[in-house]
């Protein structure tokens, strides 16, 4: 008797519009985008025509043509071959920050809502001021203090995400905690590591599943912002952020540089919320309308 | 209900409080001293002693928070390091640039999330509501920064209908203002916009479903009484609280977009006095930042309390 069966019962799998994994077409149509994006990330350095800091493979600003996709920019590079290998450092961050906060968010709230009580009033409370810092000022502020590289960009925003987390998985797990099942393990003496592992994860596993497919969207956005402030990796990493900053102060010569990656993000991120509102549906979770907190 | 709100109210007071420590020593964690950094390296040891006691940087960490926050509280921000004026000046200028802005983003996104809910919610299913929902999903999706340059590219560069830069400074009468805020208050709107009319389209179809529209509808009354008088007052609360979490949200919003337009708002002073890590003037705009975001949180929090009974009775 766990929460996602209900919910199948709810959102029925059979009918004609129904495809891929059960997803409604749109959300299917955004998996394989996806799958594209992550076999381009994993594969690119294989197949990309040039480096990505190769300078002077061509002249500065040309327009696209069979050798340069999508032209050059102000250094002569193939931006083609740099907005390829900019989807590597963008899909690892995205995912891993996100995984961070998922597993540390998760954890926190199992603990908040299964001790409740003062610990779960406390760490309430933590909670409440650490969402209560816009987090671009916080992550501009930490970067600045700590000094600028990926990890440190992971670290921040698995951190500016982790109460987030922690505040939706206690509320689905308060939800279940006072369920007969739990009494029961609880009585049999089961411990609570072992109570929050068999009983609780696998019911709250589809809150999870969503937190981390509605947040990888906003990871990816609000790192592209890092980057595009300056805050990200420095250069010259082909990272989309910080690309669409350089290409914009030579947009006069050629909008090319800023165009592909700029392009690229603005798919990717339509393709993570699309897949994550009909994931969010299939398991009768709330979707996208969860605002960008 | 009263007490629910104070304490509410209480807790934002004691998060300003943790968040302006966690700004603090954020800042002091910069690398290297403000001594430092104003003298250069070459500077003398004497030199940088002085300079340190004139600063007060040879107190402990908690006593120059406490001078600090006193300060603040008194609306004294110090002095800047680099330009060596008092911060208020700078900092009074550009709040009014952000705020010109804000208000224009405001005048924009009430009259659209609330004409576009409406009309969305009423052809709902029809090609209208189709293509107003792809233009959502595009508007929430999109980071800010790439929807500024775009519009850039069209409106500035392509046909040159707005100046690429919203230098607002240079501007001396209204049309020129309007001219000049346009394409940076679109770009925000826009993302505002669409959270707002999803939200709205959605609590609007429920109310229109309800038996007690139905009823006014039975009665006889004119369609657009029934919309304006008896479903959209309905819809409007969960509206004032995304409207508040949208001005929130604006927080962090003004940072980027005044960056890609040049705008000199709060936003782009704090991005510009971090890389030239002017510590007062750091302090200053994060704080002011993070005044306005808890603001509108409380009142987001209020707002659901008191529309919400359920959450009025708890």
């Amino acid at each position: 008797m766990s929460a996602s069966a209900d919910a199948m019962r709810a959102s029925p799998m059979a009918g004609p519009r129904r495809s891929l994994l059960g997803l409604p077409p749109a959300a299917s149509l955004a998996a394989v985008v996806l799958i594209g994006y992550v076999a381009v990330a994993l594969t690119g350095p294989l197949w990309a025509p040039y480096g990505p800091a190769e300078v002077l493979v061509g002249d500065p600003f040309e327009p696209p043509s069979l050798v340069h996709l999508f032209g050059t920019d102000n250094l002569g590079r193939d931006v083609f071959s740099r907005v390829v290998y900019g989807s590597r450092p963008v899909l690892a961050m995205a995912a891993s920050s996100t995984g961070l906060a998922v597993i540390l968010g998760g954890m926190i709230g199992l603990l908040l809502a299964y001790r409740r009580g003062w610990v779960d009033e406390l760490g309430m409370r933590v909670i409440d001021i650490l969402m209560s810092v816009p987090p671009l000022v916080l992550a501009l502020l930490l970067i600045s203090a700590l000094g600028s590289s990926g990890v440190l960009v992971v670290l921040t925003v698995a951190f500016l995400f982790a109460p987030r987390v922690a505040r939706i998985v206690r509320a689905s797990t308060l939800a279940i905690v006072t369920e007969d099942y739990v009494t029961a393990a609880v009585t049999r003496g089961e411990s609570a590591v072992g109570i929050a592992l068999r009983e609780l994860l696998p019911n709250v596993a589809g809150t999870l599943f969503v937190e981390f497919s509605i947040r990888t969207g906003y990871a990816i956005v609000f790192i592209g912002a890092l980057g595009f402030l300056g805050f990200g990796a420095p250069p010259p990493a082909p990272e989309w952020g910080l690309m669409i900053n350089e290409g914009y102060s030579n947009i006069n010569a050629s909008f090319w540089p800023v165009m592909a990656p700029a392009a690229s993000m603005a798919v990717l991120v339509i393709a993570v919320n699309l897949f994550t509102e009909g994931l969010a549906r299939r398991i009768g979770q709330r979707g996208l309308a969860g605002l960008r907190e | 209900m009263a007490r629910l709100i104070l304490s509410r109210s209480a807790l934002a007071l004691i998060s300003l409080l943790a968040v302006s420590v966690i700004i603090f020593w954020c800042v002091e964690w910069l690398p290297g001293d403000a001594a430092t950094r104003i003298l250069g390296r070459d500077a003398t040891a004497q030199s940088l002693a002085l300079l340190r006691h004139k600063l007060h940087l040879d107190l402990p960490g908690w006593q120059r928070y406490l001078t600090w926050l006193g300060g603040a509280l008194r609306g004294d921000f110090g002095v800047s390091l680099v330009a060596d004026r008092p911060v208020l000046d700078y900092v009074r200028g550009r709040a009014a640039n952000t705020l010109t802005l804000a208000a224009f983003v405001l005048a924009l996104y009430v009259p659209l999330s609330v004409g576009l809910g409406l009309w969305t919610a009423v052809a709902r299913g029809r090609a209208a509501d189709h293509v107003v929902s792809v233009l959502v999903i595009f508007g929430m999706c999109v980071p800010e920064y790439v929807v500024g340059i775009l519009l850039t590219m069209v409106f500035a560069l392509a046909l040159p209908w707005f100046p690429p830069l919203a230098l607002i400074d240079q501007v001396h009468d209204l049309a020129g203002l309007l001219r000049v805020l346009f394409l940076p208050a679109v770009t925000l709107t826009a993302a505002m916009t669409a959270y707002a009319v999803r939200l709205m389209r959605e609590n609007l179809i429920d109310v229109l479903d309800s038996g007690y529209v139905q009823m006014a509808r039975l009665k006889g009354l004119p369609r657009w009484r029934v919309l304006l008088w008896h479903a959209l007052p309905n819809a409007l609360g969960p509206a004032l609280n995304v409207t508040a979490l949208n001005i929130a949200w604006l927080m962090g919003g003004i940072v980027v977009v005044e960056t890609v337009f040049n705008f000199p708002g709060l936003g782009r002073l704090l991005v510009d006095s971090i890389s030239l890590k002017d510590v007062p003037v750091i302090l200053a705009a994060s704080l002011l930042l993070t005044v306005v975001y808890i603001l509108c949180n409380l009142a987001a929090d209020i707002a659901s309390l008191l529309l919400n009974p359920k959450l009025r009775a708890g």
